[in-house]
C-alpha cells in the first residue's frame, strides 16, 4: 500500500513539476479576465455567465488533463524503460498502475479545487446563489475527468498514442450525444439504431448522466434521487474499469 | 542464482506476419559471487532474454529459476535484484535525489537510509553536484551513473545491467567500470548485456554468447580463449639470407641481422620447427599468441558453435 502512495506521489510531483498546473493557473487567471469583460456586456444576469464561464472552463481543463496526460501516462513509461525501473523493484503491477492513476487524479484533483473555487469565488462576489448543486457539479466533473482518464488507460493498453487520442474523443463525444441521438425521430423508426445505441448503454460509458450543468445554469434544481444514482453509476463504471485495467496490465508483455 | 531453462520465445504481431523467435530453447545459469558478461550483436536476444528474467515478458515456454538465496516469494526475489534497463529516461521534472528516494523507497527503505546511502556512493559517482538538480539537465554519462546508484541503493545481492556502457565516452566507461568491479568486490553477483566486447573480456570472469537468438557459449572468458582452435604462435627466427621456408604461415616480417619473425597456425608449428631446423636456421624465441575475446566473438557471426 505504501508503495503505491509513493509511486502516486512521485507520479504528482513529476506532473507538479513539469508546469502543467502553472497553465492552470493561468487559465484559473484568464477565466477571470474572461468573466468580467462578459459580465460588462451581460445586463441582469452576471452571475449566470460567470457560473456558465466558470464549469465550462473546469470542465474542459479537466477533460483535457485527463485525455493528454491520460494517453501518455503508460506509453511514455513504456516507451522510456521507466516502468522497468518501478517494476523490477518489489512492486506489484496493480501498485504501479493504481499509483500512477491515483498520482494524476491528485493532479486533476488540484485543478478541480483552483478553478472550481475561483468560479465559486467570483460567482459569489457578483452576488449570485451558491446552491449545493454547484458542488454537485463539480464534484460530477472530477468524477468524469476519472471516468475519461480510465477509458483513455483502456485504449492505451492497445493502442498507440494517436488511436488512443482519437477513440477517446470519439467515445467522449458518443457518451455525452447518446441519449440526445435516442431522441432523434430517424432513431426511434429504425429499431436498429434503438438496439445499437441500447447496447452501447450497456457496455461504454455514458458521459452525459455525469453533465448537470444545464441544470445547474437554468434550472438550479435537480431531484437527489437522480444525483445518487448517477453518482452511483460513475463511481460504480469507474471501478469496473479499474480493475479491467489492473487485470489486463498484470497480464500484458510490457515489450 | 538465477537458472533458465529451456527457454523459448516466439513473437507474433499479428496473424498475417511470419513469428519471429528470438530465444530459441536457451539454457544457462548465472553462478553466485561471480561477474557475467552476456555477449551477442544486436538482435542477438540479450534484452529479451532479460525482459524475461525480470517478469516484464512471458516466455512462450521454458522457466526461470531462482535460488532460495533470492527469497522464497517474487516480493524477496525482486527485492535482492537491482536492475538497470538499457539507455533508461528517468522522471526529467525529478532532481536526482528525488529520483534516488523514489527508488530507495520503493526498496523499501526509509528516507534516511536512502540519504546515508546517497551520502556513501554519490561522491564516488561523481554525482554528487548533480543532485538537487533536475533530471532533464544530466549527461548521457551522469544518467548512467544515477541509474546504477539507484540500481544498487538498496543493496541487492543480484545486480542485472543491461548495456551499461553503451554511449558512454571512454572517460564515463572506465569510470562505470571501475565502480560496476567495486561493487562486485562487495561480494554481489553481476550480470550485464552489452556488445563492446573487450569491456566484457576486461571485467567478467565469465561470459554467455546469444547468437540469433541461441545460446553458443556459457562459462569462464579464460576457458574460451584458451579452447579455441584460432591459436597461433609467434616464432623469431634467425636464418641465412635466401633461405625459404616451405611450410606455410601467416605472417612475415623482415628483422635485421638475418632475423625473421613468423606468425604461424598452432597446427603448423611443429611443421614449420622441424623446417627451419632442417634449413640450419636457429628458433630465437617461440611465443603463442592466444586470440582477444573480441576475435573469438568476431569469428562466431560468421562461423558456428563454440562450445
Amino acid at each position: 500500500m505504501s508503495k503505491m502512495w509513493t509511486i502516486a506521489y512521485f507520479t504528482f510531483k513529476e506532473i507538479f513539476k513539469s508546469k502543467v498546473l502553472i497553465n492552470v493557473f493561468f487559465v484559473g487567471l484568464g477565466l477571470m479576465l474572461v468573466t468580467y469583460v462578459a459580465t460588462e456586456f451581460t445586463y441582469g444576469v452576471p452571475e449566470k455567465v460567470a457560473l456558465d464561464f466558470g464549469i465550462g472552463m473546469l470542465s474542459l481543463s479537466s477533460l483535457a488533463i485527463s485525455l493528454f496526460l491520460g494517453v501518455t501516462l503508460l506509453s511514455k513509461e513504456i516507451d522510456s524503460r521507466t516502468v522497468y525501473m518501478v517494476i523490477s523493484r518489489p512492486v506489484p503491477r496493480y501498485a504501479f498502475i493504481i499509483g500512477k492513476i491515483f498520482g494524476l487524479l491528485g493532479v486533476q484533483l488540484v485543478n478541480v479545487i483552483l478553478l472550481g473555487g475561483m468560479t465559486i469565488l467570483v460567482v459569489n462576489i457578483l452576488g449570485g446563489n451558491l446552491s449545493p448543486l454547484i458542488f454537485w457539479c463539480v464534484g460530477f466533473i472530477f468524477l468524469e475527468s476519472i471516468l475519461l482518464l480510465l477509458v483513455v488507460l483502456l485504449v492505451s493498453l492497445f493502442a498507440n498514442n494517436i488511436l488512443t487520442t482519437l477513440f477517446s474523443i470519439i467515445i467522449l463525444i458518443l457518451g455525452h450525444a447518446v441519449k440526445e441521438t435516442q431522441n432523434i425521430n430517424f432513431v426511434k423508426r429504425n429499431p436498429f439504431f434503438e438496439y445499437l445505441l441500447e447496447f452501447y448503454h450497456y457496455f461504454l460509458p455514458a458521459f452525459y448522466k455525469l453533465n448537470i450543468k444545464d441544470f445547474l445554469i437554468y434550472k438550479n434544481n435537480l431531484n437527489s434521487d437522480y444525483l445518487f444514482l448517477n453518482l452511483s453509476y460513475g463511481l460504480l463504471y469507474s471501478l469496473f474499469l479499474g480493475i479491467l485495467i489492473i487485470l489486463i496490465f498484470n497480464r500484458k508483455n510490457l515489450d | 542464482m538465477i537458472e533458465l531453462k529451456n527457454v523459448t520465445k516466439v513473437f507474433k504481431s499479428d496473424l498475417l506476419t511470419q513469428p519471429f523467435i528470438a530465444l530459441d530453447d536457451v539454457s544457462f545459469n548465472i553462478p553466485e559471487a561471480s561477474m557475467v558478461g552476456f555477449l551477442g550483436a544486436n538482435g542477438a536476444g540479450k534484452t529479451t532474454s532479460l525482459k524475461i528474467i525480470m517478469d516484464f515478458i512471458r516466455p512462450t515456454s521454458g522457466i526461470v529459476n531462482f535460488e532460495p538465496s533470492l527469497g522464497s516469494t517474487k516480493e524477496e526475489v525482486f527485492q535482492n535484484i537491482g536492475f538497470l534497463p538499457e539507455r533508461p529516461y528517468f522522471y526529467p521534472s525529478l532532481s536526482g535525489e528525488d529520483f534516488l528516494l523514489f527508488m530507495g523507497k520503493l526498496s523499501g527503505m526509509n528516507r534516511s537510509q536512502i540519504l546515508s546511502e546517497v551520502g556513501e556512493w554519490a561522491p564516488r559517482f561523481k554525482i554528487d553536484h548533480a543532485l538537487k538538480r533536475e533530471i532533464k539537465t544530466y549527461s548521457k554519462g551522469m544518467l548512467q551513473r544515477i541509474g546504477f546508484l539507484a540500481t544498487i541503493i538498496h543493496h541487492p545481492k543480484l545486480v542485472i545491467l543491461d548495456e551499461p556502457l553503451s554511449g558512454l565516452d571512454p572517460i564515463g566507461r572506465k569510470e562505470l567500470k571501475d565502480v560496476i568491479i567495486e561493487v562486485h568486490k562487495q561480494g554481489k553477483t553481476i550480470f550485464f548485456s552489452s556488445h563492446i566486447v573487450p569491456d566484457v573480456e576486461e571485467i567478467c570472469d565469465r561470459v554467455i554468447f546469444l547468437k540469433d537468438g541461441k545460446l553458443i557459449y556459457n562459462g569462464a572468458v579464460g576457458e574460451l580463449i584458451s579452447n579455441s582452435n584460432d591459436s597461433e604462435y609467434l616464432l623469431t627466427v634467425k636464418i641465412a639470407d635466401g633461405v625459404n621456408l616451405v611450410t606455410p604461415f601467416k605472417q612475415l616480417t623482415l628483422l635485421p641481422d638475418n632475423l625473421r619473425r613468423y606468425i604461424v597456425d598452432a597446427a603448423l608449428k611443429e611443421a614449420f620447427i622441424r623446417d627451419v631446423i632442417d634449413k640450419k636456421g636457429d628458433i630465437i624465441s617461440l611465443e603463442m599468441k592466444k586470440p582477444s575475446l573480441e576475435e573469438i566473438f568476431y569469428k562466431t557471426k560468421s562461423m558456428g558453435d563454440l562450445s
